[in-house]
C-alpha cells in the first residue's frame, strides 16, 4: 500500500515521526488545510495526556532560565512553521555542518529559516553525505519537495537504517543509507532496486563508506529497495542475505 | 503546585485548575512584548507542568532539567510566534516541551541502543505510568477514563509514542503490528480520545 502523507497526521501530533518525515510533513501542512486543522486538534488532545504530569522543578532551574532569557533575543512574529522549530544552542556555521545534506534540504523547504538539530548518528556521517549529495542537490531538492512524497524506513540488520523517499510525480526517489559502521575490510554496502523480482544495482559504496544518498530515477516502478553487504567492489546480483528490505508497493 | 487533595475532603466543584488558561494566554501575550516580569509569572505557572512532562518522557532528572530549561527559553524566544487561533498557550508550551523531550530521548536511544529491541514489559510500563497517577484531579480522571475507552492497540500506540517518545515504526515493532496499522491507530485513537475528552468537559 502506498503510504499517503495525510495518514501521518496522528503520528505527527504525537511526535512519533523521525526528523525527515517530520520536516516533510510540516511542509505538507502548509499546503493541506485538512491536515492542518487535524494536527491542531490532535495536538490539543495529545497535550491532555500531559495532565497530571506535574513535578516541581529544582529552584536553580528558575534562576538558570531567568539568567538565560536576559541574553536571548526574541523572534519576530509571523512564523512560517506550523509549530516552533527546534533551534540548537550552537552557532550558525556549525549548525549547518551538523545537518546532513538530505535533511537540510527537507528542513530548508519545510521551515524557511528553521534549523533542525540532528541525532548523533547523522552527525557522525554528515560529512560524507554532504559530499555525496552536493552535485545532485537540486534534483534531491526537487524530489523531496514533491507533494506526493512518501518516506519509508527500515533498520539494517548490521546496525543503522535505510530511508527511501519516493515521488510518483517526479518519477524518482532517493535512497538514504545511514549504517552505523562500514562493513569489514574487503566488503561494501550495495543498494538494489527490485523490479519484477529482479534486483538491479543502484549503487555500490566503496570500502570504508557507511552512508550514501542515491537518486534513483524511475523508482516508483520498483517494488522494493534492498541493501546487502557484498565483496568489494560490488556484485552484479546480490550474493548475500538482505541487510534490509524496504517494500514500496 | 501538584497538591493532591485527599479524597475525604469534599469538593462541591472540581478542584480548581491552578493555571486557568486565560491567565497563561494573557501572560504569554505580554511575554511576546518582552515583558520579563510576565515571563517570571508564566514560568511559575507552567514550569511544573513542563518539567513534569519532560521528566516523564526522559526518566532522568538531570536530562529533564536540561531540557526543561531549553523549553522555557524557547517559550521566551518564540512567544511572538504563538497563534491563539490555533490552540491554547498551555497547549503550545506543552507541544514544545514534548517535542524537545522526544528529541532528547531519541538521541539517547540512538546512542545507547541502535536497534531498539525492548521486551513487552515496556509496553505495560507506558500505560501503568498513567494508570498509577494518583492525582485526584478531574482532568486526570477524564484522561484515564478516555484512554480506557480506546482499543488496546490504539491505547498502546498512543501511550508508547507520547510517554516514551517512540517513533511509529518503533511502536509497530514493539507491538508486533504492521507499520501502516499503527499509523492509522494513532490517528483514529486520537479522534476517539478527542471526542471522549470533549464530552468530559461539558459533562
Ligand atoms: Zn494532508
Amino acid at each position: 500500500m502506498t503510504a499517503d502523507i495525510h495518514s501521518l497526521v496522528g503520528a505527527y501530533a504525537l511526535d512519533a515521526l523521525d526528523d525527515l518525515e517530520r520536516a516533510a510533513f510540516e511542509r505538507h501542512l502548509r499546503d493541506c488545510s485538512d491536515c492542518r486543522s487535524d494536527a491542531d486538534e490532535f495536538r490539543k488532545t495529545a497535550s491532555r495526556l500531559a495532565d497530571g504530569a506535574w513535578s516541581v522543578p529544582p529552584p536553580r532551574l528558575r534562576d538558570s532560565v531567568l539568567a538565560q532569557i536576559s541574553n536571548t533575543r526574541q523572534l519576530a512574529p509571523s512564523s512560517p512553521d506550523p509549530v516552533p522549530a527546534r533551534i540548537g544552542r550552537i552557532d550558525q556555521p556549525r549548525r549547518v555542518r551538523l545537518i546532513t545534506a538530505a535533511a537540510a534540504v527537507v528542513a530548508a523547504m519545510a521551515a524557511g529559516t528553521a534549523v533542525y538539530a540532528v541525532q548523533d548518528r547523522r552527525v557522525r556521517q554528515e560529512q560524507s553525505i554532504a559530499e555525496a549529495a552536493q552535485d545532485s542537490e537540486a534534483r534531491i531538492r526537487a524530489i523531496l519537495a514533491a507533494p506526493d512524497l512518501t518516506l519509508r524506513e527500515q533498520p539494517l540488520t548490521s546496525g543503522g537504517r535505510v530511508t527511501v523517499a519516493v515521488s510518483r510525480l517526479r518519477n524518482a526517489g532517493v535512497i538514504m543509507l545511514a549504517a552505523d559502521d562500514a562493513p569489514a575490510r574487503g566488503r561494501i554496502y550495495q543498494l538494489w532496486t527490485i523490479r519484477s523480482e529482479t534486483p538491479t544495482s543502484a549503487k555500490a559504496l566503496t570500502e570504508g563508506e557507511s552512508t550514501a544518498v542515491q537518486i534513483v530515477e524511475g523508482l516508483p516502478g520498483a517494488s522494493a529497495v534492498g541493501v546487502t553487504v557484498e565483496p568489494a567492489p560490488g556484485s552484479t546480483t546480490p550474493t548475500t542475505p538482505l541487510d534490509a528490505l524496504v517494500t514500496l508497493t | 503546585m501538584a497538591e493532591r487533595h485527599p479524597g475525604s475532603r469534599p469538593h462541591l466543584a472540581p478542584v480548581t485548575d491552578p493555571d486557568p488558561p486565560p491567565a497563561i494566554d494573557t501572560l504569554l501575550a505580554a511575554v511576546a512584548r518582552s515583558d520579563r516580569e510576565a515571563f517570571t509569572r508564566l514560568y511559575d505557572l507552567v514550569a511544573p507542568r513542563v518539567y513534569g512532562l519532560v521528566r516523564r518522557v526522559l526518566r532522568d532528572a538531570g536530562h529533564a532539567e536540561d531540557v526543561a530549561q531549553e523549553v522555557m527559553v524557547e517559550v521566551w524566544r518564540a512567544a511572538a510566534r504563538f497563534d491563539p487561533a490555533r490552540g491554547s498557550a498551555t497547549g503550545w508550551i506543552l507541544t514544545i516541551a514534548h517535542r524537545r523531550a522526544v528529541d532528547r530521548v531519541r538521541s539517547e536511544q540512538a546512542a545507547a541502543d541502535r536497534t531498539v529491541r525492548v521486551g513487552a514489559a515496556s509496553v505495560d510500563t507506558a500505560y501503568d505510568v498513567v494508570a498509577d497517577e494518583a492525582a485526584t484531579r478531574q482532568e486526570v480522571r477524564d484522561v484515564r477514563r478516555c484512554l480506557d475507552a480506546l482499543t488496546d492497540l490504539q491505547r498502546e500506540a498512543i501511550t508508547l509514542a507520547y510517554y516514551q517518545g517512540r517513533s511509529y515504526p518503533q511502536v509497530a515493532e514493539l507491538l508486533g503490528a504492521p507499520v501502516p496499522t499503527v499509523k492509522t491507530r494513532m490517528r483514529d485513537g486520537l479522534i476517539r480520545l478527542r471526542d471522549c475528552l470533549s464530552t468530559a468537559v461539558t459533562a
